[in-house]
């Protein structure tokens, strides 16, 4: 006996072994559907008053070998045959039947009956119906199956029956028959069969055979007995291998008395299908089974008893759970004394094995099991040793040693495929191994592994993937091969020397070349299924962003009544919890926009853990909610990198809120899509975003060419373009911008506004002006048109070179500050062109002069067009103005000369030309003067005095809130500008071609404006009703008494006076000498004082008097105030009369 | 004279394994880990046992064919796992004398067992390991390696 049926239990020992055949040619399918209807009557009810339960083994296949050992254990003997043929025709049934003979003789001697089942004839053979065949037309219509089998079983028993009360009934004189095994044999040739020690074996073999039939007659306490009876007798003749036998039997028996449910655990509801007995109690203990030892007196030395009625009674010869096993022991102990009952032994084993797990006693299972493993069968096929392992595998299960279990389970999977087999089993090999992952804790779903570091057999479990991976491929499988490679690489990357990972890679490459690895659930045969493996480790992503667009084209919202961003759920404007609220939002949702059919951008830090250069491909984000064109990137990212930037690009078709859940990529042929959610570590701002509808883009290109230099970035817009100009101070140029319209909807709306960056320089006049309405008028501006857009940049910054240079200049004793309003110099002054050459300290001081000076500002262009204008978004775009400035002209100094009006004066302006050009500079353009370069010279305009009070006044309101000084400030530059205007300095750089006005506004001092302001209290002198003011001289004639009147005009807002006058007259002798002792050539008639009353505002008052001049010639008369009359508090100019000339003539006849 | 010395975690997982002949790591791997079998089942076997009476020591797990595996575990349930060649007798020898005899304490195995847990709590007592981490400590290697060379 070799072939060791490790499926055995112990409750196998109570059933009869039926063998089915099938004879000549049946088909598998036919042959397993009747084989199967055979099986089901295992337990028929025997037609008995004693109830005695049978049980059946069906078999379709049993090696004779193994038959016979049918003496030693009966339930080795196949007792019966049902033979299964199929026949088309009546000429048939003849070769069918000599089969059957054949069968028979095979098994025949232990064969107790045996029946043939023939399908396919109706009976219409001729040959007079026999008992032991039956005719099927077909297989399908063979309703009788099951009640033939059940007589046929009936039949067995009635056999059995008789067997068992034959040998019962032995006399104890009649020689009773030595039952040995096959190998036996021929040790017992020539041996005394008289001895009383023989004669022992003999009895004790026949009882335990006597046992066993009883067990199988189902009567189990007789049987007990028997054992015991025959365990005594053995015992005392040393028959170990029989002794062993008699053990075992007991124990079987004593464990179907304990555990009825039966041992093999997956059966326990077919054995007992009719009886109540619930499927838990199976297990459990049967109480009441008392361990009482037969009493030895019953059992006769000489010969067995006939009658064990009385022994039944006596006791209930069971055996403890703990004898069990002890007497399992010690029946293993005894098989193994023999090499050729290793099968028996090891049957044994396996039968213990099963035992122990139901009574849950795994230390002591797995002691045999142990024992089992060192059992030496003969050379095992290699089929054999899978059974073997696969076995153990499944015993170790059995008893929760699921790791061992693993172990051997995967010793029979590579058993399948061991090189000494012609054809390896791959299938089968994949199939083991697939079972063996919970052993090894290793479950195929990446997703167990997110959680942190793997922790686990690593060594243990990266063998039993790459076995996975050669066994799928060697199956043919290649899909599946791909799969183990990839969560092998995923999962155990922190595992993998440099080398295995190069190997790995490049298998996984070889083999998606043939079959690229996708995100589909593969599905095994058996159910199992194989989650994909994206590859998030390759490379890995520390860090996802999505980006706003830049702010060139960032949509912004306009602004509504309400405000944006005030919460009109709450009435409060702060509240913490709402701020909590938003802070929960914000994890999901970004606070900006993308815009539908623009390019959008998420940015990924990424690096690779490899050794080598990773090549990603089709690197794409995977979103939801919004259509998105994903614009998939490759990239190629060095060995072990660092974090490396990626940044993924798509565009959205459709509008609403857009949601990034991941990205998918294919590295090594593999196609992954990472979820976000699903990546440990990693940082993400929210991956929400709204997408709003369409907007135009616009273009802009200038006249100016593009610059370099970028604005500070504290101006806070970015700017998309920067242009930049070199002017002169005082230039005037124009910019000209070309808006082009590059995206696909209409640009609809233009809106442009300015911001000149804070500079320290002070700045006059519009540095900016434009006019929108003919850009406008070419609107709505279609996708590819273009618009023109002209802007004037007018650079004024002060011309003055520097404060502290202007203070030196006024103290200066060459600056006339006009002062003396009575001033010496009442002659004709014109205004005069002094030339000056530059002194050697202000040409060292001309390098400060020339230092450039910078303007930036912002033009900002606010546009919107198409649907997103529906929806109220507008783009900004940003063009930087960088403007250099370089000096043209300087005014190194002002003052004033009275003119000899009073209501002029003459303005003197020292001009100095910083430019590197020849330059010719005019005022009010009547006249033009030359200035080389660093040439310093003087010029002096003659300008009307100014009556500053008419100015416009600021309105009320404003005054209110702006300061004093600031109010003086503004004053001081609206007279400027006045000044200015009335001015018109132009200067021009005849090489160059470029002109420009220069600004005195800068540098006009309180002393200089004082001196240009028009006095609010006008003087009038008339000298004889003509108003004299000017160079010209009244005449006179001598003798005639000239009237002489003194008008006083009040303009300033209050009431002056009274003030006291003396008219002194003198003569100018032309050579500074002034002859003021003139009593005898002049007289007054009346008073030479006046006295004017107070004036009141917008008053005038006048007095009058006359001169009576005694002789010709010319004379000047000087109005004087009275010291004290003067009232102190207004400003001396005020006071300032016109000096009279008046010519005395001889009185003609 | 041990072979293979390894420390397992609570969750049945590695902190630390090394074997010397270092050309078949894995077969020490396989028997570790099934041993690991036997540790768990010895466990629940005395789960019932107060824990400071507890022995710690579990003796022989079980025999193969050349090498004996010994077990032993901490009252925090970490495992440590030794590997000895079958033809090293004086462990067993003395180890069956004194189990029979009820004292631990005087086998060769009581006692390596003993300095590898000592070893074992001084990396734990180590503020820059992190429990469930790889044991790298090199004072825990080097004792470890004595313990393998270690002739008897």
């Amino acid at each position: 006996m070799s072939v060791p049926d490790y499926m055995q239990c112990a409750e196998d020992h109570q059933t009869l072994l039926v063998l089915v055949r099938p004879v000549g040619a049946v088909s598998e399918e036919n042959f397993f559907r009747i084989y199967r209807r055979i099986c089901t009557v295992s337990h028929p009810g025997v037609r008995d008053s004693q109830r005695r339960a049978l049980c059946i083994r069906y078999r379709h296949h049993y090696p004779p070998e193994n038959n016979e050992w049918g003496d030693f254990q009966t339930h080795r003997k196949v007792v019966g045959l049902i033979a299964v043929a199929d026949c088309c025709s009546a000429k048939d049934w003849p070769q069918a039947l000599e089969k059957f003979h054949v069968q028979k003789e095979a098994y025949g001697a232990t064969l107790y009956d045996s029946r043939l089942l023939v399908f396919g004839l109706r009976g219409e053979l001729a040959e007079p119906p026999r008992p032991d065949v039956a005719f099927y037309p077909s297989y399908d219509d063979c309703a009788t199956v099951e009640k033939r089998v059940e007589d046929f079983i009936e039949s067995l028993f009635i056999v059995l029956e008789s067997k068992r009360l034959d040998r019962a009934t032995d006399k104890s004189g009649d020689k009773i028959p030595l039952l040995c095994v096959p190998f036996e044999k021929k040790d017992f040739v020539g041996l005394d069969t008289d001895s009383r020690h023989y004669k022992k074996r003999c009895q004790g073999r026949m009882r335990k055979h006597v046992g066993d039939l009883c067990l199988q007659a189902g009567m189990l306490q007789d049987s007990l007995v028997h054992y015991h009876m025959s365990v005594e007798l053995l015992r005392s003749v040393n028959d170990f291998l029989w002794l062993g036998a008699a053990l075992e039997g007991l124990c079987s028996a004593s464990v179907i008395y304990h555990y009825p449910g039966g041992t093999s655990g997956k059966t326990g509801a077919r054995r007992f299908q009719g009886s109540s007995l619930p499927a838990e109690a199976a297990n459990r203990h049967r109480p009441g089974a008392q361990e009482v030892l037969i009493d030895p007196g019953a059992l006769t030395t000489n010969g067995i008893n006939p009658d064990t009625s009385a022994e039944i009674g006596r006791a209930k010869n069971c055996l403890s759970p703990e004898d069990i096993i002890d007497k399992y022991k010690e029946a293993i102990s005894y098989y193994s004394k023999y090499k050729n009952a290793g099968v028996i032994e090891l049957e044994a084993c396996v039968k213990a094995v099963r035992v122990l797990a139901i009574q849950k006693r795994s230390m002591e299972a797995s002691e045999f099991l142990q024992n089992a493993v060192y059992i030496n069968l003969r050379q095992l096929s290699e089929e054999e040793k899978i059974q073997r392992y696969s076995i153990l595998s499944e015993l170790y299960e059995l008893i929760g040693f699921h790791r061992k279990s693993a172990f051997f389970k995967r010793v029979a999977a590579m058993q399948c495929v061991a090189p000494s087999i012609a054809e390896p089993g791959w299938r089968a090999c994949y199939k083991l191994l697939l079972e063996t992952l919970p052993g090894y804790s290793l479950s195929l779903d990446p997703k167990d592994f997110n959680k942190g570091t793997h922790r686990g057999w690593a060594a243990v479990q990266m063998r039993l993937l790459h076995e996975l991976v050669y066994a799928s491929r060697r199956m043919g499988n290649p899909a599946l091969s791909v799969r183990h490679l990839s969560f092998l690489l995923q999962t155990m990357l922190d595992f993998l020397s440099d080398q295995e990972k190069k190997d790995i890679t490049q298998s996984l490459e070889t083999y998606t070349s043939k079959c690229p690895g996708t995100m589909e659930l593969i599905t095994l045969p058996d159910g199992l299924t194989l989650p994909p493996v994206p590859f998030t480790k390759l490379p890995i992503v520390r860090h996802v962003e999505l980006l706003g667009l830049p702010a060139s084209l960032r949509p912004q919202k306009m602004k509504s009544l309400l405000g944006q961003s005030m919460s009109t759920k709450s009435p409060f404007i702060y509240s913490p919890i709402i701020a909590h609220n938003r802070g929960e939002e914000r994890n999901k949702k970004i606070d900006f926009q993308w815009v539908q059919g623009d390019v959008c951008e998420v940015q990924l830090m990424v690096y690779n853990p490899m050794p080598f250069e990773l090549r990603v491909e089709n690197m794409g984000l995977l979103t939801s909610g919004v259509e998105f064109e994903s614009l998939p990137a490759a990239l190629s990212l060095p060995a072990e990198s660092g974090l490396y930037p990626v940044t993924l690009v798509g565009v959205p078709q459709t509008t609403g809120m857009i949601t990034v859940h991941g990205y998918h990529t294919t590295v090594f042929g593999v196609f992954s899509d990472c979820l976000l959610d699903h990546l440990p570590g990693i940082k993400t701002s929210g991956s929400t975003v709204e997408v709003i509808p369409a907007l135009p883009r616009l273009q802009i290109s200038t006249s100016l060419p593009r610059s370099a230099h970028s604005l500070q970035p504290s101006s806070g817009d970015e700017i998309s373009t920067n242009v930049s100009v070199q002017l002169y101070n005082g230039e005037t140029q124009q910019l000209i911008v070309k808006l082009e319209n590059i995206g696909m909807e209409p640009l609809e709306k233009l809106e442009i506004t300015s911001k000149i960056l804070t500079t320290k320089e002070k700045l006059y006049g519009d540095f900016l002006s434009w006019n929108l309405e003919e850009t406008l008028a070419q609107f709505p501006l279609q996708p590819g048109k273009v618009a023109t857009f002209t802007i004037n940049i007018k650079v004024k910054l002060d011309f003055s070179c520097q404060e502290n240079l202007l203070q030196d200049l006024s103290d200066d004793g060459i600056s006339v500050s006009g002062f003396p309003l009575s001033s010496p110099f009442r002659q004709v002054i014109r205004p005069r062109v002094e030339s000056k050459p530059v002194n050697p300290p202000e040409s060292s001081r001309a390098g400060d002069f020339s230092h450039v000076k910078t303007l930036e500002a912002i033009l900002n262009f606010k546009y919107s067009g198409g649907p997103g204008h529906v929806e109220g978004y507008y783009r900004s775009l940003s063009l930087g103005l960088h403007v250099e400035v370089e000096p043209s002209v300087f005014f190194t100094r002002v003052s004033t000369l009275p003119a000899t009006s009073t209501r002029q004066c003459h303005l003197l302006l020292d001009v100095f030309n910083s430019t590197e050009h020849e330059l010719t500079i005019s005022a009010r353009s009547n006249e033009e003067l030359i200035l080389h370069a660093g040439e310093c010279q003087r010029m002096a305009i003659q300008v009307d005095k100014f009556n500053f009070e008419s100015f416009p006044v600021p309105p009320g309101e404003k005054r209110q809130f702006a300061n004093a000084e600031q109010l003086e400030e503004e004053r001081r530059e609206a007279r400027g500008l006045e000044i200015n205007s009335k001015l018109g300095i132009r200067w021009r750089v005849p090489s160059l071609q470029r002109s420009g006005e220069a600004s005195v506004e800068g540098l006009l001092n309180q002393l200089v404006l004082e001196h240009l302001q028009l006095a609010p209290l006008q003087w009038d002198v008339l000298v004889d009703g003509q108003l004299c003011d000017c160079e010209a001289a009244a005449a006179c004639q001598v003798g005639d008494p000239v009237r002489l009147e003194v008008r006083l005009t009040n303009r300033s807002p209050r009431s002056v006076g009274p003030f006291a006058l003396t008219v002194v007259p003198f003569q100018d002798h032309q050579n500074g000498v002034h002859n003021y002792d003139l009593h005898d050539t002049i007289s007054f008639v009346g008073s030479s004082t006046f006295y004017l009353d107070a004036v009141k505002p917008l008053g005038q008052s006048a007095c009058l008097g006359a001169l009576l001049f005694l002789y010709a010639g010319d004379f000047f008369l000087h109005i004087r105030f009275h010291e004290d009359s003067r009232s102190k508090e207004l400003p001396p100019s005020w006071f300032c009369l016109p000096s009279v000339h008046v010519r005395a003539l001889e009185a003609q006849a | 004279m041990a072979v293979c010395i390894a420390v397992i975690a609570k969750e049945n997982y590695p902190l630390y394994i090394r074997s010397t002949p270092t050309e078949n790591e894995l077969k020490f791997h396989y028997m570790v880990h099934t041993s690991l079998d036997v540790v768990d089942e010895k466990i629940s076997a005395m789960g019932k046992a107060l824990v400071d009476q507890r022995e710690l020591y579990l003796g022989l797990l079980y025999p193969t064919e050349d090498y004996k595996v010994y077990g032993y575990v901490t009252n925090s349930k970490v495992k440590f796992v030794m590997v000895v060649d079958s033809s090293n007798t004086a462990l067993r020898d003395n180890e069956i004398r004194s189990v029979s005899a009820g004292d631990w304490r005087t086998t060769p195995g009581w006692w390596m067992f003993r300095k590898l847990h000592n070893s074992y709590t001084d990396v734990m007592c180590n503020p820059f390991y992190n429990p469930g981490d790889r044991i790298q400590s090199r004072a825990f290697d080097n004792m470890v390696m004595s313990m393998m060379i270690q002739v008897c």
